[in-house]
């Protein structure tokens, strides 16, 4: 499973980055760093970045198959 | 598929001055009569569940806001050319142009401002033995929201009770909205006056408008109502979650405690909150075509209404929804509202309350209940209107 960013939508609330700190985080200049941008999400990451994408309050985050 | 006549009914009003003020017990009617009730007093289809809340809020295409988002026509009327009142690329040029100002981007530069605000409200606090928790609430949003959007000294006092009264005719025409009619009249006849005097503070996001205007980005008639957009939300709705705050943490003082062990727990207290004691009820949705939620048939021009209130005590999603409990992951609550219309201010939300309980977590001990506390009455806004408390110095 891949997970796309959409980064003009994303404003940086940051609740991506509260849900999974691996995944997701917000550099110096509160910028969204997506560090599986293209590719597979670990499995042990699997839940932490499903509620990530469903946290998302502007919904900047889809899940791919 | 289930149709019309055969969608469970509620027929007790949800906007009832009694219910306005407890409507929880209303709510958990609802749930339980399933996913798409009608509401024929309303002539609504109510959704109270946590699924079908976030679904319609992810499908702005069918379920559109252009048709206004209230509960009555005379508002929905009233309310065109703002943002929370359209669709599409109207909608995200009319957001793009204020919301940037509000991300949490944006916003860390005023970061160090508020929490120094924030200290300075407790401690004034905590020189007096009891206090109305309501206007400890009150100061901050306050303090921080009318400069930001640049509203003149000048009109200020009347600024909760416009803001109220904007939220209150967004509801059903029942008396409660009738009686508000006149503030809510007044906060728009102001806000042409502003804006057509150039009365905005200098830098503001108020400011900003005007000169886009000049630039012929939009034009000048749109801006009063942009600016009663970012104005009325931001005040009654915030004060709400930090008079919550404070009446769940003294009467839950097991969680204080926590917070106090554990400041980091402070970003998800706020969700918790928002979560618990939703600031806003509900809003409407106008379904633009022939559709269907959970089985049941709704007709094109159909109103539905998302109940942000229930969903976020939905025990289909919460694991004993009723507790107030920060270690829950209540990240995913509704009080905002989800997607493309979710809360354009709610990183100023979020600031403002969380600046508020850290510096009550570094200067309090307890926060104890002295006094009954009363709800205020409005159509949308959920909020204590009186809220005696006693803060105990740390």
């Amino acid at each position: 499973m891949k997970i796309s960013a959409d980064y003009d939508r994303c404003e940086g609330h940051g609740l991506c980055a509260e849900q999974a700190p691996a995944i997701f985080e917000l550099d110096d200049d509160a910028e969204l760093v997506h560090h599986f941008d293209g590719s597979d999400i670990p499995p042990e990451q699997l839940a932490a970045a499903r509620a990530a994408v469903t946290a998302c309050p502007v919904a900047a985050l889809r899940e791919l198959p | 598929m289930r149709r019309r006549h055969e969608v469970p009914v509620y027929r007790p009003d949800i906007y009832s001055p009694q219910a306005i003020l407890d409507p929880y017990p209303h709510y958990a009617k609802l749930r339980e009569l399933g996913p798409v009730v009608w509401l024929p007093r309303r002539k609504v289809y109510a959704l109270p569940r946590y699924a079908e809340c976030k679904a319609v809020l992810l499908d702005d295409k069918t379920f559109v806001s252009g048709d206004g988002v209230a509960l009555n026509p005379v508002t929905n009327r009233l309310s065109r050319g703002t943002t929370l009142n359209s669709d599409g690329e109207d909608h995200a040029a009319r957001r793009a142009r204020v919301a940037n100002r509000l991300t949490p981007r944006a916003l860390r530069a005023m970061t160090d401002v508020v929490e120094r605000q924030a200290a300075e409200i407790v401690d004034t606090a905590l020189e007096r033995c009891t206090v109305d928790g309501v206007e400890v609430a009150a100061a901050l949003p306050m303090s921080v929201v009318p400069d930001l959007v640049g509203w003149p000294e000048e009109g200020r006092e009347h600024l909760l009770r416009w803001g109220a009264a904007t939220f209150d005719v967004l509801g059903p025409l029942n008396g409660q909205a009738i009686q508000a009619i006149p503030d809510g009249l007044g906060m728009m006849r102001f806000a042409h006056t502003v804006a057509k005097r150039r009365k905005v503070l200098p830098g503001s996001m108020g400011d900003d408008l005007l000169r886009a205007a000049d630039a012929g980005e939009l034009a000048h008639a749109e801006c009063p109502a942009l600016m009663i957009d970012y104005l009325a939300p931001s005040l009654d709705t915030t004060l709400s979650a930090i008079a919550s705050a404070l009446h769940l943490f003294a009467t839950h003082p097991g969680q204080w405690q926590l917070l106090k062990d554990d400041p980091g727990l402070i970003p998800n207290a706020v969700n918790e909150v928002v979560r618990f004691e939703s600031p806003l009820r509900a809003f409407s949705r106008k379904v633009a075509r022939d559709t269907e939620i959970a089985g049941t048939a709704l007709p094109a021009g159909a109103r539905a209404l998302v109940l942000y209130a229930s969903a976020n005590r939905d025990a289909l999603k919460w694991d004993d929804p009723d507790t107030f409990d920060i270690r829950r992951n209540a990240a995913h609550q509704l009080g905002f509202g989800h997607g493309t219309h979710g809360c354009a201010g709610q990183g100023l939300a979020r600031l403002e309350t969380q600046a508020m309980l850290r510096a009550l977590v570094a200067r309090v001990d307890r926060i104890e209940p002295a006094g009954p506390p009363e709800w205020a009455r409005n159509n949308i806004i959920h909020r204590l209107g009186r809220l005696p408390i006693e803060l105990i110095p740390a």
